[in-house]
């Protein structure tokens, strides 16, 4: 039995036997998610509440007893964010009602724990779309994790972030009376949640990209899109391994083509040259791979004028790049000629880069810059992994880039990272370089998304909270959260006594980032 | 790998190359997906049927077995109620990016837990009938032959009277007196088609399916043996079955635990399915609305999607239930959960069973006795109007005698 006795009797109470546990092999079970460069951590409590009302209890009863909460959703983060040392762990995944789509006002209502795969299904039953499809992890990510993680996905380019497309969510607030609020339209009991803005200030904001620090998150109301019917997946190479090319490309494209492009991801050279490596089934004639392979998907809702934006890409494309096709490196792609637009495509797309043969761990670096700035960042970056090279766990591989995804409005996503031998005896050397990789992105004007424990801590730990930030971030939490249950960590907050400040490191090498991200 | 772990761990150490690969995505949990071709909704039906905590589905299972592994979590009961919770179907296989087979490092959790002492009971007479009796009904075995009396021609008998074929009749089909007009069926469906065949009778063994399946590998290895050396002597060439877990069993863990048996095993419907694109017999259309159930072990488990659904096309009208193929639900019984859990795979089946009646059809077909078995337990608990067939069953109705 848990040390918590008291609390779980009461916990217990609200949900019934059947939806608590403090056994160990349950515990070992939510040990760890995407995130194995973390140690095992074990929650005393486990929990699955199947209602607002039910979490609100629960949240009553942590405050009353001092323990604290981390909520999670499909667990399929890579950031640490929904684990749990000690405390009760809220598996938020029994809300999985879509409560209404509105297919004539073009917005849904959904419980935060219905996965982005089920509300897609859904939507294209009824040609309708969320317009980003939710992270990459979609068959099992919740709707509650995105917008937690601010998270990007197939359809960012056109679309925008995650929390970009919500108009409002329903929270529980983990203060003592466990109040269940709204925000947006939604807070307004005459209104139809169709917008964001205009009844007061847009408290929404708070709870998006909090990585579960400021309520939890129950109910989700989401933009639709009439979903365009015809997507094409073109790929073209670079004819030179230049960075300066992607970023005038990147600019032509959104300045010219926009919309037409539901997503854009430029693979970098030596990941295309990775993926022709680890083909089983290759053409008899290796491809020589000469830059990064842009890859589009295309979309409109008529064919004439998806031939048009089709024209428009290949315009722009043809004096850098050359038609390419991954099947021309690994004959188990399909031919973008054969290409079909499923959900496996988004949803599977990254999981096989995380766990090569021989299985490693993944420190994930994910971040967006301004597309002018990708030359210079990746010259920075090589720098960096160059100065920092024994610094990294043995036998680690870092790249600036897995992709480079196309947000709108002038920047893009760097999906990126490093690994590292998965064992016990490198998840510390791989943490601490972790950490010190963030710091020196934050440094030279990186903005992430997920944030989790590992980065939200990295953000901390490089300075950039001015000290009246710090404070007004620390007293919106107090607002919220005045037993300081929720989440417990995570921007390296770790109680109200504790100064984040304190947290500062100041020992990178690249110091003169600090200066505007530029040597 | 540490010589401590793979000392302490026999069963884990032979998988323990993927014991790290999974990477916790979590996509084995609950994946929908409208643009699958067949469309998936759901993965896991022991989660949707029980408390739906991880350890119900695969990533959870996953975790467990690494948390073993480094041993960071001991053996135990309470792993075991919970580890056996699971009819194996591998539907979470099929979910996973990575080209990982989950049932196998269950099955070898399975195995560590029977080693150490936390088998379940049940499990545990199952493996001790099959080893004192060659069954796991516990009954004498040889009764086993009794199906071939209500036969009213003669029939070979293995290892002494020698054809090319053998049909392996299977210990549920063989015992179960709803269920031997299976056996019957098979007989007669393989007669009408001038098979030459034989059948080991009351001399055969369990194929071990049950004990595999449920960690009690001593066990296994105990009956394979005596049924590939039955096998040998018989002198065959094709051993056919006609039940999904010997199937799977035969084929695909046999030549894995005896190098030496290499005999060629075929499902009968694949193997049928062969013989009528060949010969073209006649068949009648019985004029009936079917839908199929794909057994997991006949499908995920070995790749049988299309020749039920060639001959099923010829005979009667096919209806398919949403869940089909590799993304079909599974029935519920498998790997020891009826026999463990029956109320559990009671409620999985009932499930099935009404993804069944939406389509409309009267009869609900399947290749598997075990199935079978449940399904009908399933459709009396729901009373429906469902008809629980086996695929051979109308096969023997739609072909002629020619002989007579």
């Amino acid at each position: 039995m848990t040390q918590n006795a008291g609390a779980y009797q009461e916990v217990e109470q609200i949900v019934g036997s059947q939806y608590i546990t403090d056994k160990d092999v349950m515990k070992a079970a939510y040990s760890r998610n995407v995130d194995p460069a973390f140690p095992d951590r074990w929650a005393d409590i486990i929990v699955r509440p199947g209602s607002p009302e039910e979490i609100s209890g629960i949240v009553q009863i942590a405050n009353k007893y001092m323990i604290p909460i981390v909520p999670r959703g499909g667990g399929s983060d890579l950031v640490g964010g929904a684990a749990s040392q000690g405390g009760i762990l809220m598996d938020l995944t029994r809300l999985n009602r879509i409560l209404e789509i509105n297919e004539k006002d073009f917005y849904c209502a959904v419980e935060c724990g219905v996965t982005w795969a089920a509300l897609v299904s859904e939507l294209y039953k009824r040609n309708l779309t969320t317009g980003v499809l939710g992270p990459g992890s979609g068959f099992s990510a919740t709707i509650g994790g995105g917008l937690s993680n601010s998270t990007a996905g197939f359809g960012s380019t056109k679309y925008g972030l995650v929390p970009e497309n919500c108009l409002g969510v329903e929270v529980v607030l983990p203060n003592p009376t466990g109040d269940i609020i709204r925000t947006g339209a939604a807070a307004n009991k005459y209104a139809a949640p169709i917008c964001r803005y205009g009844f007061a200030p847009d408290f929404s904001g708070l709870f998006m990209g909090d990585a579960g620090t400021m309520g939890i998150k129950t109910k989700a109301f989401l933009k639709l899109y009439p979903n365009p019917p015809f997507k094409i997946l073109r790929n073209f190479m670079l004819n030179k391994n230049k960075y300066e090319i992607v970023s005038e490309l990147m600019y032509k494209l959104q300045s010219q083509v926009a919309d037409g492009m539901h997503d854009l991801y430029v693979v970098p050279r030596e990941v295309v040259q990775l993926q022709q490596g680890m083909a089983k089934n290759r053409p008899p004639e290796a491809v020589r791979i000469k830059g990064p392979v842009f890859m589009f998907i295309l979309e409109a809702f008529d064919s004439r004028i998806l031939d048009i934006v089709e024209e428009k890409v290949n315009q722009i494309m043809a004096d850098d790049a050359t038609p390419f096709d991954w099947h021309d490196i690994d004959l188990d792609e399909v031919p973008a000629k054969d290409w079909k637009f499923t959900l496996r495509f988004p949803y599977n797309y990254f999981n096989r880069y995380v766990s090569l043969l021989p299985s490693r761990i993944s420190c994930t670096t994910c971040h967006k810059i301004p597309v002018s700035k990708v030359a210079e960042k990746e010259k920075l970056t090589s720098k960096f992994d160059f100065i920092h090279v024994k610094d990294y766990p043995p036998e680690s591989a870092a790249v600036f880039a897995r992709s480079l995804h196309l947000l709108p409005n002038g920047h893009c996503v760097v999906a990126g990272g490093f690994n590292a031998v998965n064992s016990d005896e490198q998840h510390e050397s791989a943490m601490n370089m972790w950490h010190k990789k963030i710091r020196f992105q934050v440094r030279y004007g990186a903005i992430h998304y997920w944030l989790g424990e590992s980065i939200s801590q990295s953000i901390v730990e490089s300075g950039v909270y001015s000290p009246e930030y710090a404070r007004f971030f620390k007293d919106m939490k107090h607002v919220v959260d005045p037993n300081f249950i929720l989440s417990p960590n995570k921007f390296h907050m770790h109680s109200y006594d504790d100064n984040i400040a304190d947290h500062i490191v100041e020992d990178e090498v690249l110091g003169e980032t600090k200066e505007g991200g530029s040597e | 790998m540490t010589q401590d772990q793979g000392e302490e761990f026999k069963h884990l150490s032979k998988v323990q190359k993927y014991i790290l690969q999974c990477i916790g995505c979590g996509d084995c949990r609950e994946a929908t997906d409208i643009t699958a071709e067949p469309p998936k909704s759901g993965v896991c039906v022991a989660r949707e049927h029980s408390s739906g905590f991880e350890p119900f589905f695969g990533r959870g299972k996953m975790q467990i077995i690494r948390s073993v592994w480094e041993k960071k979590l001991p053996l135990s009961k309470d792993m075991a109620e919970i580890i056996y919770q699971c009819p194996t179907c591998n539907a979470c296989s099929e979910a996973c990016a990575y080209d990982m087979d989950n049932v196998e490092l269950y099955e070898a959790l399975r195995g560590e837990l029977v080693d150490a002492g936390y088998c379940l009971e049940k499990h545990a007479d199952m493996s001790r009938s099959l080893v004192d009796q060659d069954n796991p009904y516990g009954r004498e075995n040889a009764q086993k032959g009794d199906w071939l009396k209500a036969l009213d021609v003669p029939v070979k008998r293995a290892p002494d009277e020698k054809a090319e074929v053998l049909y392996f009749v299977g210990c549920t089909a063989a015992f179960t007196p709803e269920l031997q007009s299976v056996a019957t069926s098979t007989v007669n469906v393989l007669r009408k088609l001038g098979i030459d065949f034989t059948v080991l009778a009351d001399q055969e063994v369990c194929c071990g399916s049950v004990a595999l399946r449920t960690g009690f590998c001593d066990a296994f290895e105990s009956v394979a043996k005596k049924n590939a050396a039955l096998i040998a002597e018989s002198g065959v060439k094709t051993v056919i079955t006609s039940c999904a877990g010997c199937y799977r069993t035969l084929k695909r863990d046999y030549p894995e635990y005896m190098t030496d048996f290499n005999v060629k095993v075929m499902h009968t419907v694949e193997f049928l399915d062969q013989v009528i694109s060949e010969n073209k017999p006649v068949l009648k259309n019985l004029g009936v609305k079917a839908t199929y159930h794909d057994p997991c072990h006949a499908g995920r488990h070995t790749g049988i999607y299309e020749e039920p659904r060639r001959i099923l096309a010829q005979i009667v009208d096919l209806v398919e239930m949403p869940t089909i193929k590799e993304n079909a639900k599974c029935c519920g019984a498998g790997g020891g959960v009826k026999k463990a859990f029956p109320d559990l795979a009671l409620e999985i089946a009932k499930s099935r069973v009404k993804e069944a009646e939406d389509t409309g059809a009267q009869y609900l077909v399947s290749i598997c006795p075990f199935c079978h078995r449940n399904l009908s337990d399933a459709l009396n608990a729901l009373q429906s109007p469902l008809i629980m067939i086996d695929l051979i069953e109308l096969l023997d109705q739609a072909l002629e005698d020619e002989s007579k």
